[in-house]
């Protein structure tokens, strides 16, 4: 059983931080995260839609239920939620079997035995939490959370504390009990690929603002603001002042300004953008020292110190590590605002784009 | 779908909001019971001191300060406790400190064994180990009182140090040892467990100076000093002696001072041990080598378990096989005699110590576990209020339990011999050792995993059933390590046994009549059954279970 999840307007503050208003749509079955640095408020949004802690203002619908606004505010165990704990937050005096069976009451042991069969902990079944690795503590925190037939599955970064190898185990096992289920998943992570692995939809979080929502996919490859590109493609961001005719002055030279666009231009740069050369007397444009160099398919991948910045780079020909390369931009120059604010709620498609970090056999 | 799931929602919503209700209702009680104890047994007596202190006849006036600062008397005795205590602190530090150092971490032979015993002597009531000094050695005056009460208090320092130095990472100390060599590292240990040691020696200052017992045991015969804890007894039992209430007033004010340095103490010692939480997991300690010191250096754990508990042992058995008598031989025969003088003038104050004792530990454990998890996760202030007696003279917190009881306007209307019976005499004692336990259990419960007690909150069970399954049942080794403190300070407390009227009649303070009274002979069996019953419970897990020792300290 499945639930769409509805969060309108919703604000949360404490001294020095505020969050929101926030307000994004989930529908039922829909693999959602919430990306941004560490700070930007996600697991903070997290927790009030887990009802862990009480939002100031706006509204959370589990389904056609109000599960918090003004007036109400529904429990943590009256919210059919299931929450993954970062660090799993297991209960220590309890064995793997217990934990399903306190969990989930009425669970059956066989049904109880069948879950950690799937997690692969059918072993670990009369062991407590001291006993298990990292990987395994997870994942028995992932089936204590699904063992009560949650509408919605909560998981606050819960490969961040995984080995790279248990991550794929667990990133599959989270999507076969997710998908057999048809349960709503909502991610909090600051890893990118974390959230393009468990995730169809995105929403993008910084400073306690959202800043732009949609498809994993078109989010990666078309970012509408400069803080989306620096977070998921880890695109380098220049900044830009206004010439006197309105034009844009870059390190690169000036552009015509975008239309529509007003203030706080970045030029973002990827890899691909920025070709280096050995400096030459008489070039004109950017100089950079080269921090590191990484052969590739394409050449060399360089990464550039420009000013305050580093700038991604390729390179034809072999440079030298702190010698200085002559900058060239390669592609039309992008300039984007550094943050965007959507201004409505916006409800993410019934039928995402499939990702392509989706598992093969699971996609 | 969507549609029905959510009012499936709403349905189970309203249908577990009543269990809900008496589920949490039954939650709070427990908490709000202990918060009633604490106001009536903790909070008003000392407040109501405070309040005569401030609008008695002879309270918090200029005058009366006046007054106390020309007492000669009253310096003398400040003099002595503030040197007693001094005294008695660096000897605990030498001791407890030391053992501590030697065993936890080093090759010292034994280490393992010796661990756990650092805190064998608070098994001991101190007037047993003043009766072991004071039989062997001529014990009137400063320095003997200094010494045993050094030794007394010392396991405060032994536990708290071992603690500092379990909690060191090891990899910390490889670190400074790598860089900086062997003597650097080992200062730098010393640095990492400063916060510990300072909280173990304030905590045996506190108890040196408000002890009321042992000092006026070694002083009784032929007076030549007195410590304040004595001074202010001495005055309170004037009152019986037909003194003006005025009289009876100033030794509350003279006792304003020394509560609030006292209060100052413990203030410190808490913020000590809160400066120092548990650093997670960390790698143990490298076994630090003594090289030649390594025999040698056992003489130091050996003289303090020989002081601390071997010697008064050794004297009580001697009193048991005749030692105290000139007529007959010391032996098996005497023994015989003893005991049976035991059972017939003893027994009964044994057995009102031992059930007196396993009441109070369980109620200080089942009032301290609401009190330490809402002190723990929500009213830091909570544990300084739940602290207190432990930061005042217990002849002090047992007069303010009498006036607010016997003399205190409401209650006195209730029932007019309450503070005559059993139930008052717990209720101090369990006031009295209630800081013991919460203090304990709250810093447990601040060990436990925030995230782990939210994850139970997705749990859809009655609030009861979560609270014993995931906040109680973790702590149940703590509360069992709670309980036994309790039951062993309990059985060995001298000072409330003075004051309290009911408990009069527990072993411990018959014990002190008796030795001054020079019936050595029963009172060595009933102390020695004393000992043996603390001792019991701390080993019953070990000898059931095969539970380590290490966990109660």
């Amino acid at each position: 059983m499945s639930q769409p999840v509805t969060v309108t307007d919703l604000t949360f503050r404490r001294p020095g931080f505020q969050l929101g208003p926030v307000s994004f749509r989930v529908p039922a079955g829909g693999r959602f995260a919430i990306v941004g640095p560490s700070g930007s408020g996600k697991s903070t949004l997290l927790r009030c839609l887990a009802g862990l802690e009480r939002q100031h203002g706006g509204s959370i619908r589990i389904g056609e239920q109000v599960a918090a606004d003004e007036r109400i505010h529904l429990s943590p165990d009256r919210r059919q939620l299931g929450l993954v704990f970062q660090d799993g937050a297991l209960w220590p005096h309890m064995t793997a079997l217990q934990h399903l069976q306190f969990a989930a009451p009425g669970l059956p042991k066989a049904e109880a035995l069948a879950l950690l069969q799937q997690a692969g902990l059918a072993e670990q079944a009369d062991k407590r939490p001291g006993a298990l690795s990292g990987g395994q503590a997870q994942r028995l925190g992932l089936v204590r959370a699904m063992a009560p037939k949650p509408a919605v599955l909560l998981l606050d970064e819960p490969l961040r504390s995984v080995d790279v190898h248990q991550r794929d185990a667990l990133v599959l096992l989270v999507r076969k009990l997710a998908d057999a289920s048809g349960t709503t998943t909502i991610l909090v992570t600051h890893d990118r690929d974390e959230a393009l692995a468990l995730a169809d939809e995105l929403v993008v979080l910084h400073e306690g603002q959202l800043v732009e929502q949609g498809p994993a996919l078109q989010l990666l490859q078309q970012p509408a603001c400069a803080f989306t590109a620096a977070f998921l493609q880890g695109a380098a961001c220049l900044p830009t002042t206004t010439a006197a005719d309105g034009s844009v002055a870059t390190p690169f030279g000036m552009f015509p300004r975008p239309r529509g666009e007003a203030a706080d231009l970045r030029l973002v740069l990827l890899a691909g953008d920025v070709r280096a050369e050995a400096t030459a007397h008489g070039q004109r444009g950017p100089r950079g020292r080269i921090l590191a160099a990484v052969p590739g398919e394409a050449g060399l991948k360089l990464r550039i110190a420009l000013g305050e910045q580093i700038v991604p780079a390729l390179a034809a020909t072999a440079l030298a590590i702190g010698s200085e390369a002559h900058l060239v931009l390669q592609t039309p120059p992008r300039l984007l605002p550094w943050q965007r604010r959507p201004t409505a709620t916006a409800t993410l498609s019934p039928n995402p784009t499939p990702n392509p970090n989706t598992p093969p056999n699971l996609a | 779908m969507p549609a029905a799931a959510g009012k499936g929602i709403a349905d189970r919503a309203g249908a577990d909001r009543a269990g809900a209700g008496l589920g949490r209702f039954a939650t709070r009680a427990p908490l709000w019971l202990a918060l009633g104890f604490l106001l009536l047994f903790v909070l008003a007596p000392i407040a109501l001191l405070l309040l005569q202190t401030l609008h008695g006849p002879n309270g918090f006036t200029l005058d009366a300060w006046r007054g106390l600062a020309a007492d000669d008397n009253v310096l003398v005795q400040l003099r002595s406790t503030l040197w007693l205590g001094l005294a008695a602190t660096t000897i605990s530090l030498l001791l407890g400190g030391g053992h501590a150092w030697l065993c936890v971490g080093r090759d010292l032979p034994g280490a393992a064994v010796l661990t756990p015993l650092g805190v064998a002597p608070l098994v001991l009531p101190p007037i047993f180990v003043a009766m072991g000094f004071s039989d062997l050695f001529p014990s009137h005056g400063f320095w003997p009182c200094a010494i045993l009460l050094g030794v007394a208090h010392a396991p405060f320092v032994a536990v708290l140090t071992a603690r500092g130095l379990r909690a060191v990472d090891g990899r910390a100390y490889e670190a400074a040892l790598l860089l900086r060599g062997r003597a650097r590292a080992e200062l730098f240990l010393l640095r990492a467990i400063l916060p510990e040691l300072l909280a173990g020696c304030l905590l045996a200052l506190m108890f040196t100076v408000a002890d009321y017992g042992v000092p006026e045991f070694l002083t009784v015969k032929g007076k030549t000093w007195h410590t304040y804890a004595e001074g202010i007894f001495g005055r309170w039992t004037r009152r019986a002696t037909g003194t003006t209430f005025a009289e009876v007033q100033s030794p509350i004010t003279a006792a304003l001072p020394f509560v609030a340095g006292l209060g100052c103490l413990l203030w410190a010692a808490l913020r000590l041990r809160a400066a120092a939480p548990d650093r997670g997991v960390v790698q143990p300690l490298p076994v630090r080598p003594l090289g030649a010191w390594r025999w040698p250096a056992l003489l130091l754990p050996l003289l303090y378990l020989t002081a601390g508990v071997g010697m008064p042992v050794v004297v009580l058995v001697r009193w048991v096989l005749g030692s105290a008598q000139k007529l007959e031989p010391m032996g098996l025969d005497y023994a015989r005699q003893s005991f049976h003088k035991a059972v017939d003038q003893g027994l009964p104050f044994f057995t009102n110590s031992v059930l007196l004792a396993l009441v109070v530990a369980a109620a200080v454990v089942l009032l301290a576990l609401p009190l330490a998890r809402q002190s723990a996760r929500r009213w830091p202030l909570l544990e300084l209020g739940a602290a207190l007696p432990a930061a005042m003279p217990a002849v002090l917190l047992g007069i303010g339990l009498l006036r607010w009881f016997h003399d205190g306007p409401v209650l006195r209307q209730v029932d007019e011999r309450f503070d005559q019976s059993w139930l008052f005499a717990g209720a101090g004692y369990a006031a009295r050792f209630l800081p013991f336990a919460a203090l304990t259990l709250a810093s447990q419960v601040r060990r436990q995993s925030l995230a782990a007690e939210e994850a139970g909150r997705f749990v859809a069970r009655s609030p009861v059933h979560v609270a014993l399954q995931l906040h109680l049942r973790p702590l149940l080794p703590a509360a069992w390590s709670a309980f036994v403190l309790a039951f062993v300070l309990a059985l060995r407390e001298l000072d409330l046994a003075v004051v309290l009227p009911a408990a009069n009649a527990t072993a411990v303070r018959r014990l002190s009549n008796a030795v001054h009274f020079q019936h050595e002979d029963w009172s060595g069996v009933i102390a020695l059954g004393l000992l043996s019953t603390a001792v019991l419970l701390p080993l019953l897990p070990s000898l059931l279970a095969g539970r380590s020792l290490k966990s109660l300290s």
